[in-house]
């Protein structure tokens, strides 16, 4: 060390010096504290602004880590979220699926309940055509369940088919909106017999058909189109849909109405099939 | 004069960390004697002389702020600076256990005196608590800062060194 490196003072004489100075500094404070405020006051005029930055530095490493602990925390609360909000999400689905089963499964009650002179038993739809608007489908049971060929088929609200084929452990469904479907129906409540065909064409706008109304029978839009007696194949009062349009045919004889069907094909889950046949009521 | 400079710098640097960040994340309340390691590491390395002025300036400092009057902290530090430069002469550059003894002693010593000064005269006499409350505590944390803080202080001084030579 050469502070001064020409009067290479000894370390006891510096000793004995610097002692002697913190004496009198001391000596000083005691009895005239003034000149020592002097000291003081130039040096904090030196040292506060360094600490004052360092304080502030220290101030804000503290905050940038309370933030990043901060993060941590969130980060880990929002894993925990996540995963929770994954748990609750495939309970929602499962109660969904449960919820979409009771509400089907009591439209099927209610539907049940409007038609008590039948026997009836639930199905469910296990395939469907693969065209988007399909005319048949395949229920989940055959003879073995006592069905057969000609069964009437319920859903939603009313008439949804009729069996056309019956296997030991599933049957085939066609629609009433099949174009080969042909129903005799009534429209209520003026008992104007018509029939009640699927047309693939009319569909698309979400229309049945029923021709061969007489033109003088007093059908007006909003009646309701129910299957009639004289059918050999479809029980009696079953509902099939409500009059949307009347149009007279060209023949000047007959009216044909377009017919809202009351089933939504597009969304068919489970049926109801009736298991008596016609020729057992009376 | 750049070895006086950055001397210089040190003292105030060590200062207001001491004053200002460790104090302020509050390591239980225990604030590392930044200062002490600084007169020690120079004593040790440099000998009785730069020892004892690093301690005088050092204890100026926490005079200036930390006491009302001018002179316990600076004799304090400066005796011991002078007498760690006693140990100049079993100085070695890779050695870490004889600084760590010497910091142990000397924060012992510090502390006891800054006891017998400013407690023992008012009366305080439970040495004991003040012993593991204060001083214990206070002596193992300056000596593990010390491993890592005096292999900085030899490197700075090898830099001097180097400059004073060319």
């Amino acid at each position: 060390m050469r502070f001064d490196s020409k009067k290479d003072i000894s370390p006891k004489y510096l000793l004995l010096v610097l002692t002697i100075i913190c004496v009198v500094l001391l000596v000083m404070s005691y009895f005239a504290s003034d000149s020592v405020l002097m000291i003081k006051k130039y040096t904090s005029k030196f040292i506060i602004p360094i600490q004052n930055s360092v304080n502030s530095i220290g101030l804000w490493t503290d905050d940038k880590l309370e933030n990043l602990q901060e993060i941590e925390k969130l980060t880990a609360e929002n894993e925990a979220l996540k995963r929770e909000l994954e748990e609750a999400k495939s309970t929602i689905t499962i109660y969904q699926g449960k919820l979409d089963e009771l509400t089907t499964l009591r439209l099927l009650y209610s539907l049940d309940e409007n038609y008590p002179e039948f026997h009836k038993t639930v199905a469910h739809v296990f395939a469907k055509d693969s065209t988007s608007w399909f005319s048949t489908f395949y229920i989940d049971k055959g003879t073995k369940d006592g069905l057969f060929t000609g069964a009437n088929v319920m859903g939603g609200e009313g008439l949804c088919g009729i069996i056309i084929e019956c296997q030991d452990e599933y049957s085939k469904v066609r629609a009433v909106i099949d174009d080969n479907s042909k129903i005799s129906a009534k429209i209520m409540p003026s008992n104007a017999l018509c029939s009640v065909e699927g047309s693939l064409s009319q569909y698309q706008n979400g229309y049945l058909v029923a021709t061969d109304i007489d033109k003088d029978a007093a059908v007006s839009v909003g009646d309701k189109v129910v299957t009639s007696h004289i059918s050999e194949r479809y029980h009696q009062g079953i509902t099939i849909g409500y009059v949307s349009d009347i149009a007279l045919d060209s023949n000047n004889l007959t009216m044909t109405a377009y017919i809202t069907p009351t089933v939504d094909f597009s969304n068919i889950d489970a049926v109801l099939v009736i298991t008596d046949t016609k020729k057992t009521i009376k | 004069m750049i070895r006086a400079i950055s001397l210089a710098i040190l003292i105030v640097i060590n200062f207001v960390l001491q004053s200002t960040i460790f104090g302020f994340h509050d390591l239980g309340s225990i604030t590392p004697n930044l200062l002490l390691i600084l007169t020690m590491s120079f004593g040790l390395m440099r000998g009785r002389r730069e020892g004892m002025l690093i301690g005088f300036f050092s204890g100026l400092l926490v005079d200036c702020f930390f006491t009302s009057v001018l002179g316990p902290y600076m004799f304090l530090y400066m005796i011991i600076g002078y007498v760690n430069g006693f140990f100049h002469k079993n100085y070695m550059v890779e050695d870490v256990l004889l600084p760590l003894i010497v910091i142990i002693i000397d924060d012992f010593f510090f502390n006891v005196i800054v006891y017998l000064i400013s407690f023992l005269l008012k009366n305080r006499l439970e040495f004991g608590t003040f012993f593991t409350n204060v001083i214990l505590p206070e002596m193992l944390c300056t000596a593990l800062l010390t491993i890592i803080v005096y292999k900085i202080y030899v490197f700075i001084n090898k830099l001097l060194k180097r400059k004073e030579e060319s």
